[in-house]
C-alpha cells in the first residue's frame, strides 16, 4: 500500500535539500512591500529585482486612487462569474479600452492571466483543429491545450522554419484549422519571438496566430502593445493575450482579436464562465494603467536603458546570460545547488531575484532570473551589478558557508 | 527509404535517451521514461523532438502524455511511420 503523498517523496527530498541551504526560494514571504522596487524582511530592506513590475506602476498614485474609488463605489468582490452577475460596467469599459488600444474589434477580460490562456486556447481549438505551440510555451498554454481535444504539436523554440516543417508535415487539416501559439517576450530567458516571420509561415499555411504578450505588453512597441507592434505587424495578428499582473500592475488578463466572431467564445470558455470575475479594484487599477502604457514611452526608455546597463554590467563580470538585453535578464548557473546557494546569498545581501529551476525552465537550466522595472534607477542597477560581482568574488566562501549549514542541518 | 523496423526504432530511442540519463540507469522496454529514467516533464518533450526530427514524424503531445515506457514510445513511433 502506498500513501497518498508517497508520490511526492523525490520532490520532498529536493525541497528538503533547498531548505538546508537556506530559505525556500519558491515561498518567499516579504513582511512589507515598501514600493515598486523595495520590500522588507525582518529589519532588512531588500531591492526587488524579480517582480515583473515592468513599468513600476503598482504604487502609481493614479492606479491606487482608481482602485480605492472602485472599492468605495462598487465593493470588494463581484461574487459571480462574467456570465452571471459578475460583469460590471468596469469590465466592459476595460475591454473596450484594450480593444481600442490594439485596434481590434474584440477583447475579453479574464480573472487571471493563467485563466486567460486556459480559456482562450480551449475556446478556440475544437476537436478537429491542431495546436502548434512553441517548445518553451508557458504552463498555461500547455494546460489550455490540455483542456481541448485538439491534437497538439510542439515546434522548436523561436524557430519559424521548424514550424513551417511541422505544418507541412501535418498537411491538410480535414475539417479544422491550425492554431499557432507563441509568446512575445519569453518569461525565463527574456528572448524575443520573430513574430513577423511566424505570421508569414502561419498565414501561408492558412493558420491563425495567437501571441501571449504577458511579458511584452506595456514594455515593447511605440504605444506599448507589445512585440507585434514593435515589429510593425500588430494588424495581422489573429489573437493577442496578456495579463494585468505585470505591466498593468493588477491581477487579471485579456485576449484581443481582429476577428469580431471571437465574441462567441464567451459562451463556451469554461475558465471564463465558471469562475468569479475580477474585482472592481483590480479592473479599475488596470484601466488606469492602460492609459499609462499608451503614453509610457518615457517608462519604456528608462526600462530599456536599465536593461542595457545591467546586461553590460553582468557581461563585464563574465556571467553567462541567456539572451540579448531585455527587461528579463537570466543568468545561467551550473546547477540547481549552486543557483540556490547564490540565491540565498543575494537575499542575505539585500537583492531579491528569482531562482528558476527545471522543469520550469527551458533546456533544464538553473537560473538566477532578474526582471527589471522602469522604477529602477541607475543606482539600483549598480547595486544589482555590485551584488553579483561580490557574489562571484565570494564563491569559495559561499560554498563553504553553505556546506557548514547543510552539515549542521544533518 | 524503407520504413525502419520497430527494433531499429527502439535502438535509436535508447541512443537518443543517453544524454537525458546521466546516471546511466539501465534502459529496458519496460522502463518508465519519467518514473524510472528520471527524465523531467520538460526534458521528455525535448527528447521526443529529437526523435521526431530523426524520423521526420510529429508525435502529438497528447500521445506523449499517454506514453509511459520506452517500449510504448517505440511502438507509437512505429505506428506513426506505417
Ligand atoms: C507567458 C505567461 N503567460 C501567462 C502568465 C500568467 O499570468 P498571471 O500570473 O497573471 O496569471 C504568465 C505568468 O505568470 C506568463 O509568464
Amino acid at each position: 500500500m502506498t500513501a497518498l503523498f508517497d508520490k511526492y517523496a523525490p520532490l520532498q527530498t529536493r525541497v528538503d535539500m533547498m531548505m538546508k541551504i537556506g530559505a525556500d526560494a519558491l515561498g518567499v514571504k516579504f513582511d512589507d512591500i515598501l514600493s515598486a522596487t523595495r520590500g522588507r524582511i525582518g529589519n532588512r530592506e531588500i531591492l526587488l529585482a524579480g517582480t515583473n513590475n515592468y513599468l513600476g506602476l503598482t504604487f502609481d498614485e493614479d492606479c491606487r486612487a482608481a482602485a480605492k474609488t472602485a472599492v468605495d463605489d462598487h465593493g470588494t468582490g463581484t461574487t459571480g462569474s462574467r456570465v452571471a452577475n459578475g460583469t460590471y460596467a468596469e469590465h466592459t469599459d476595460l475591454e473596450q479600452a484594450l480593444a481600442e488600444h490594439f485596434g481590434m474589434p474584440s477583447c475579453i477580460v479574464f480573472t487571471t492571466g493563467y485563466q486567460t490562456n486556459l480559456a482562450a486556447i480551449s475556446g478556440l481549438a475544437g476537436d478537429k483543429d491542431v495546436i502548434f505551440m512553441d517548445a518553451d510555451a508557458h504552463a498555461c498554454i500547455i494546460d489550455g491545450s490540455r483542456l481541448t481535444n485538439a491534437s497538439t504539436i510542439r515546434f522548436r523554440h523561436n524557430n519559424p522554419e521548424d514550424l513551417d516543417k511541422r505544418l507541412r508535415r501535418q498537411g491538410e487539416i480535414e475539417g479544422g484549422n491550425a492554431l499557432v501559439v507563441i509568446e512575445g517576450m519569453y518569461s525565463m530567458f527574456g528572448d524575443i519571438a520573430p513574430v513577423d516571420e511566424f505570421l508569414d509561415v502561419t498565414h501561408r499555411h492558412g493558420g491563425y496566430l495567437f501571441i501571449d504578450e504577458a511579458h511584452s505588453y506595456g514594455v515593447f512597441g511605440p504605444t506599448g502593445c507589445g512585440i507585434a507592434e514593435e515589429q510593425g505587424v500588430l494588424d495581422q495578428v489573429d489573437f493577442i493575450s496578456g495579463t494585468f499582473s505585470k505591466s498593468l500592475a493588477s491581477v487579471g488578463g485579456f485576449c484581443a482579436s481582429k476577428h469580431p466572431q471571437f465574441e462567441i467564445t464567451r459562451k463556451v470558455m469554461r475558465p471564463y464562465m465558471f469562475t468569479a470575475s475580477a474585482t472592481p479594484a483590480n479592473i479599475c487599477a488596470a484601466r488606469v494603467a492602460v492609459e499609462k502604457v499608451k503614453t509610457g514611452g518615457y517608462l519604456r526608455e528608462n526600462l530599456k536603458a536599465r536593461a542595457q546597463q545591467l546586461h553590460a554590467g553582468l557581461k563585464a563580470l563574465d556571467f553567462d546570460l541567456c539572451a540579448d538585453p531585455s527587461p528579463v535578464i537570466a543568468v545561467r548557473r551550473p546547477n540547481e545547488g549552486i543557483a540556490a546557494m547564490e540565491w540565498n546569498w543575494l537575499m542575505e545581501n539585500g537583492v531579491y531575484v528569482n531562482l528558476a529551476v527545471p522543469p520550469g525552465t527551458p533546456q533544464s537550466s538553473s537560473l538566477l532570473r532578474i526582471s527589471l522595472s522602469a522604477a529602477h534607477t541607475e543606482s539600483d542597477v549598480n547595486i544589482i551589478i555590485d551584488a553579483f560581482g561580490r557574489m562571484k568574488a565570494s564563491q569559495a566562501e559561499i560554498m563553504s558557508g553553505m556546506m557548514i549549514r547543510m552539515q549542521a542541518a544533518e | 527509404m524503407t520504413a525502419p523496423t520497430e527494433s531499429e526504432i527502439y535502438d535509436k530511442i535508447c541512443e537518443l535517451l543517453k544524454p537525458y540519463n546521466p546516471k546511466g540507469l539501465p534502459i529496458e522496454r519496460s522502463s518508465g521514461i519519467m518514473s524510472d529514467l528520471e527524465v523531467d516533464s520538460v526534458a521528455v518533450f525535448d527528447f521526443i523532438m529529437e526523435l521526431e526530427d530523426h524520423y521526420d514524424i510529429s508525435i502529438p503531445m497528447e500521445m506523449v502524455s499517454d506514453i509511459k515506457t520506452v517500449g510504448e514510445l517505440s511502438l507509437a513511433a512505429k505506428g506513426l511511420m506505417s
